[in-house]
């Protein structure tokens, strides 16, 4: 697969996220990429997603999600 | 036409044009010769304790049949003594007393050495001082050139001795020879620099002959390391002239020197910062009379972007040169080959496929004609193809409209620093 189709996917899945109504609230990055966990409050339901994102692109992606969230 | 008349701390000249204190300035009749054929100034050989020099003294390096490349000596600062050299400066300045004539001095580090020789060399009339802090063999050996010159604390100090007597204006030329010149060139401005000037040679052994076994140059079969310059070291020069005028402490005028072989590499240098320029391998090249071509080419340049005056552009391009954490990541150029000009060498997809991000497809038409074509999605722009690729206009690196908004490095980790964020598995 190329690594731009690679990157779409993930950003597709960051943005399934977003449109849910979800929000990035860490980020831990390490030797194997960026670990993105995102929150949604609903009411006192906390529920929390976590994506393991690989190409560059998409760690550009989420950040610039996270500048303008 | 545009005024080419420059003043670099008080030193005026006709042109930015001056010769490199280096074999082309040994001697008045050089120099002489030198004003004649249109140089604007002439940094002297450097002066000092006579010394004693070896046979050979220089070695070139060729690039695929490009001679002199890169440039290599071994030679030390002047042989003849010091009132030789002050009687050829005397009649020199009295013959052309327009061109800047500045003498280069290098003594050991002690005051009173300094303070004789700035006394004895003003008194024949020079239009300023530069300090040879920076010649990295021979010399160094002895605890001058660039031994003084890498210590910051022997640079502001010997600086503050030659301020402490010198009535004309004292230009630090520093060596290259050092992680961070920047470190310097401050000692140099806190010791009273009224200019700088950069680069001397690089410490540099221009080869091994694998006949013999010996270094290149050799003197009777033994080698000792020598100063690298010519073409092969302006980029480093570049950079470090842009360093020093962008630091906000370094706020003194520059003198740029290092390869600069021709008017375009002397306006990229004053546009980078320097006030002057200096040359010394192109004119051990090619003679004295390639000053003309730089003349003219300076003027025309100056002319058909309608500038009056070559003070305009010193130090043009420095807001645009900044740290690796400034630059926009989202910026995006990709690589478009240009079929009509493409000669089908395939040099683009060799680089691309072997040492880049294997984006570039071969294809055949139905017809059976050959082409290359970039998969535009998968290239970074990094500008190999058109680096590699032989044929001009060929290959267009091509701007993109944004997808994302700029953002740098910096506000990325500025914008993770804010939400709780690790960047350490261990700490898991
Ligand atoms: C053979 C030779 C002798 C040099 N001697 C001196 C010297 O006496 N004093 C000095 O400050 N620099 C000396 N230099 C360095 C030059 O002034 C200049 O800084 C360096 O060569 C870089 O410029 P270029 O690339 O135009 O040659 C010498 C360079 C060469 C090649």
């Amino acid at each position: 697969m190329s690594e731009y189709t690679q990157y779409l996917q993930e950003k597709d899945k960051i943005d399934v996220l977003l449109n849910q109504g979800y929000s990035i609230k860490s980020i831990t990055e390490n030797l194997s990429g960026a670990f993105v966990e995102f929150e949604r409050i609903t009411g006192s339901t906390i529920t929390s997603e976590t994506l393991h994102i690989l190409t560059a692109d998409a760690r550009k992606y989420f950040s610039v999600k996270l500048i303008h969230q | 036409m545009a005024d080419l008349r420059t003043n670099i701390a008080g030193i005026e000249s006709p042109n930015p044009f001056w010769l490199a204190s280096a074999p082309p300035t040994n001697s008045g009749y050089q120099v002489q010769r030198a004003f004649e054929a249109g140089w604007g100034g002439a940094v002297w050989k450097t002066l000092g304790d006579p010394i004693l020099n070896v046979s050979s003294r220089f070695a070139a390096v060729s690039f695929n049949g490009q001679k002199v490349a890169g440039f290599n000596n071994i030679e030390l600062i002047t042989d003849r003594p010091l009132e030789v050299n002050l009687k050829e400066i005397y009649e020199t300045k009295k013959k052309f007393p327009n061109h800047a004539i500045i003498a280069s001095l290098m003594v050991e580090p002690k005051q009173e050495k300094w303070h004789e020789i700035v006394k004895r060399v003003e008194e024949a009339g020079v239009d300023g001082l530069e300090l040879n802090f920076g010649c990295p063999h021979g010399m160094a050996e002895r605890g001058m050139g660039a031994a003084s010159g890498q210590v910051p604390s022997l640079v502001e100090q010997q600086t503050y001795w030659v301020k402490e007597v010198a009535k004309t204006p004292v230009i630090v030329k520093l060596t290259p020879n050092i992680t961070d010149i920047t470190a310097t060139a401050e000692a140099a401005v806190n010791g009273g620099a009224d200019a700088i000037s950069m680069i001397n040679t690089i410490n540099s052994l221009a080869g091994v002959d694998i006949d013999t076994w010996n270094t290149i140059p050799h003197v009777g079969g033994k080698g000792a390391h020598g100063g690298y310059c010519g073409p092969a070291v302006k980029p480093i020069a570049l950079n470090m002239v842009g360093e020093c005028a962008r630091h906000s402490h370094i706020n003194v005028p520059i003198s740029g020197i290092g390869g600069i072989s021709n008017w375009q590499d002397a306006v990229e240098f004053m546009l980078m910062g320097s006030t002057s320029v200096q040359v010394c391998t192109a004119a051990m090249h090619h003679g004295f009379r390639i000053v003309e071509d730089m003349i003219d080419g300076l003027s025309n340049y100056l002319d058909g972007k309608g500038i009056q005056s070559v003070t305009e552009i010193i130090g043009k391009s420095v807001p645009k040169y900044s740290d690796w954490g400034d630059l926009d990541l989202n910026y995006k150029i990709v690589a478009r080959i240009n079929n009509d000009v493409c000669i089908n060498c395939n040099k683009c997809h060799i680089a691309c496929e072997d040492t880049s991000h294997q984006c570039i497809d071969m294809y055949t038409e139905a017809d059976g004609t050959k082409g290359l074509r970039v998969r535009e999605e998968d290239c970074v722009g990094c500008n190999l193809c058109s680096i590699v690729c032989p044929e001009d206009g060929a290959i267009d690196m091509v701007e993109m409209t944004h997808e994302l908004p700029p953002m740098t490095w910096n506000e990325r980790q500025a914008a993770l620093g804010k939400v709780a964020c690790e960047v350490d598995i261990a700490a898991k």
